[in-house]
């Protein structure tokens, strides 16, 4: 009896780490909950729905050898302190070598020093904003973004401005962020850009956690804007455009962050809401099988309704992403060496729920729409393809 | 300029009813029963999801809605109150630990029913009353002459009514009100039942107006503070006006300095009175 159950142990004490090199770790470090958690959530999502899929589907082959992936998904709640954390337990107690997120700037900007220190090891690929100024830089090979950068040729930002003034003579933009990480960013890429382009602006910032937007809409409605750019957080776009069009004081809306959600619901009382959305999914799930297979995987994997307002942020280290480091470990020929599968990554365009490539930076490049909701719900979709 | 000022002044004055409301509940807990409860915010936080809940799952219509809103927030505040903050009668440090432990045990909780994703509800009254250029949201109005009738009514309870005289019997000697046959743990469980169901009617009267999210009573059990401190603690009209002139003097702040500091245009003023009236504006010297 005693040999049977050494010869077991011994079975199982060799078994083990054959079985742990089939799994590859993802991390993830996304707020899923928390006042921005709504550029966090939509990612954790997706790439949940995607690693489902790919092990149902009895995982990818690398070489002679076949992988399951394992996702690790923390929230961190839009808090920097505890994504530093997580991020730690991640890279040493996990031993993840692929990290997706974060989203959120102020995140990124309290991980960065200590994910730098395992240049080389890691690859980490969020989409936050902030990442752009840092992606390509040496030291920081391990970087990627995911998400479209708002200026330059390619950028969506300096895309929908172009469009604003092409389509609307928008001559004087006012912008309502709150007064942080977020903001500061949205103020150095966009004030300078409607300088560039001759709209007047004129920026106030509001205290994180404020509520009652009504005093500083009131002295915005004074400059007589043609149009309101309200921050980037649906928590707080929802409050700002239902007391703005509930007084009837402002009515048109530019956004480049956030949802379609708060001009939705807030439909009759708008004239004009203008976003930036990745994807407008109540119309690709019409035209686009590919979309369409994934709305129906959605709902039948979370059991729920398809989230179409928060779909479009899945545009970032999300769903294609996972099928997308899947395919470059296959190119790369490793999953162990997150350099080279960074190599191949670089190299490719995938075609998924969006055609994604990266620049020579490290950065996404990918199609995305610009939606016009009119009052009483009238939406108007442009397809815009930097690629 | 000046419609932009006076609108503001209207608007301030409907939001700072909203910090009187909670004031009113320092105001009374405090100063009637000693008991410090740092923790109404949570009470209204707890009111404004169960008004949600009632409202947009529930599927109540919102008057309808905000009543069991307001029991169950009670309710809470009656379990707080037999668990902890009945023995932290006239200890300010005691009161100040509960209340935190309890800030900390009600978010916590809400976070993991309601996630902290903000939450909205339905336009309850939608539209706005124009008068010129001013336009202010029905809502608001309603909000407002709500929370006034509340704090005028509370008022003339306690000035008029036996039950009154004995809270204010108590409030002055605990012992005397006792010998004179006031029930005292009776009282200071209506008390604490009272101050935390207006709490509770403060969130139900906020979620038809904002967002919901579980830190939400952080914000206002300060600017309630500060109201009270402000109209004088004890003082039950001094709550609504110590609400009203915080929320004028941000509205008004708002216009002419940098909205990114809103909060501290209120507190500037707070001390800058309390320099001179030590014990608020309608606290007895």
């Amino acid at each position: 009896m005693k040999r049977v159950v050494l010869l077991l142990a011994v079975l199982a004490l060799t078994a083990a780490p054959a079985a742990a090199q089939d799994v590859v770790k993802i991390g993830q470090i996304e707020a899923q909950t928390g006042a921005n958690a709504i550029y966090g959530w939509m990612s954790s999502q997706g790439t949940a729905l995607a690693v489902d899929e790919i092990n149902k589907a009895g995982g990818f082959k690398v070489g002679n050898k076949t992988y399951k992936l394992q996702l690790i998904a923390l929230d961190t709640r839009g808090e920097p302190k505890e994504a530093t954390v997580q991020l730690k337990r991640l890279v040493e107690v996990d031993q993840a070598k692929y990290i997706f997120g974060p989203f959120l700037s102020n995140v990124f900007l309290a991980v960065r020093p200590y994910a730098a220190e395992f240049n080389g090891k890691l690859l980490m690929w969020g989409g936050a904003t902030r990442i752009h100024d840092y992606v390509g830089t040496p030291g920081h090979e391990f970087l990627m973004r995911t998400w479209n950068w708002d200026a330059g040729k390619n950028g969506f930002g300096e895309l929908m401005v172009d469009n604003l003034v092409k389509t609307t003579g928008t001559k004087k933009i006012a912008m309502l962020f709150q007064n942080d990480q977020g903001g500061k960013v949205l103020e150095d890429i966009y004030v300078p850009m409607f300088k560039q382009k001759g709209i007047e602006s004129r920026l106030d910032y509001f205290e994180p956690g404020t509520k009652d937007f009504s005093a500083v809409l009131a002295k915005i409605a004074a400059w007589k804007p043609d149009f309101l750019f309200p921050g980037y957080a649906d928590s707080y776009i929802y409050d700002i455009v239902r007391q703005a069009t509930e007084t009837g004081q402002l009515k048109k809306f530019f956004l480049v962050r956030g949802s379609l959600g708060p001009g939705l619901k807030n439909k009759d009382g708008i004239d004009e809401y203008m976003v930036y959305v990745p994807k407008h999914f109540e119309e690709a799930e019409k035209t686009d099988p590919k979309v369409a297979k994934f709305i129906k995987s959605y709902k039948d994997f979370y059991k729920r309704d398809f989230p179409y307002d928060q779909a479009p942020l899945c545009s970032s280290s999300c769903y294609d992403h996972v099928y997308m480091l899947v395919e470059a470990m296959k190119k790369a020929g490793t999953v162990d060496d997150p350099a080279a599968v960074k190599k191949a990554l670089m190299s490719m365009t995938y075609d998924g729920l969006w055609k994604i490539r990266f620049d020579d930076k490290g950065e996404a490049i990918f199609n995305f729409d610009v939606v016009r909701l009119k009052k009483g719900g009238a939406l108007e979709v442009q397809h815009i393809n930097p690629n | 300029m000046t419609q932009l000022v006076l609108g503001q002044v209207l608007n301030g004055a409907i939001i700072g009813a909203m910090y009187g409301i909670i004031a009113l509940g320092i105001t009374l807990t405090f100063g009637i029963t000693g008991i410090v409860n740092f923790a109404l915010g949570e009470f209204m936080m707890i009111g404004a999801y169960a008004t949600y809940a009632l409202a947009e799952r529930g599927g109540l219509s919102y008057p309808v809605a905000v009543v069991p809103a307001c029991l169950i927030a009670a309710a809470a505040g009656y379990l707080s109150n037999k668990a902890f903050f009945r023995f932290t009668r006239n200890n300010l440090v005691n009161g100040l630990l509960v209340s935190i432990g309890l800030i900390s045990i009600f978010e916590s909780a809400s976070m993991l029913l309601w996630t902290a994703t903000p939450v909205e509800m339905h336009f309850v009254l939608p539209g706005a009353l124009r008068v010129g250029d001013i336009g202010l949201p029905k809502m608001k109005l309603v909000v407002f002459a709500v929370i006034v009738i509340v704090i005028v009514m509370t008022y003339l309870g306690l000035a008029r009514t036996w039950l009154g005289r004995a809270a204010f019997a108590y409030a002055q000697n605990p012992e005397a009100a006792m010998l004179m046959g006031v029930h005292t743990p009776r009282l200071e469980t209506a008390v604490m039942l009272y101050s935390t169901g207006l709490a509770g009617l403060g969130g139900a009267l906020y979620a038809s107006l904002y967002s919901l999210e579980p830190a939400m009573g952080g914000v206002y059990v300060l600017k309630g503070m500060e109201a009270a401190i402000l109209g004088g603690i004890g003082s039950l009209m001094g709550s609504l006006w110590g609400g009203v002139i915080l929320g004028v003097i941000e509205g008004v702040g708002s216009i002419f300095l940098p909205t990114a500091f809103r909060d501290a245009y209120g507190l500037a003023v707070l001390v800058a009175i309390l320099l001179f009236r030590p014990s608020g504006l309608f606290g007895d010297e």
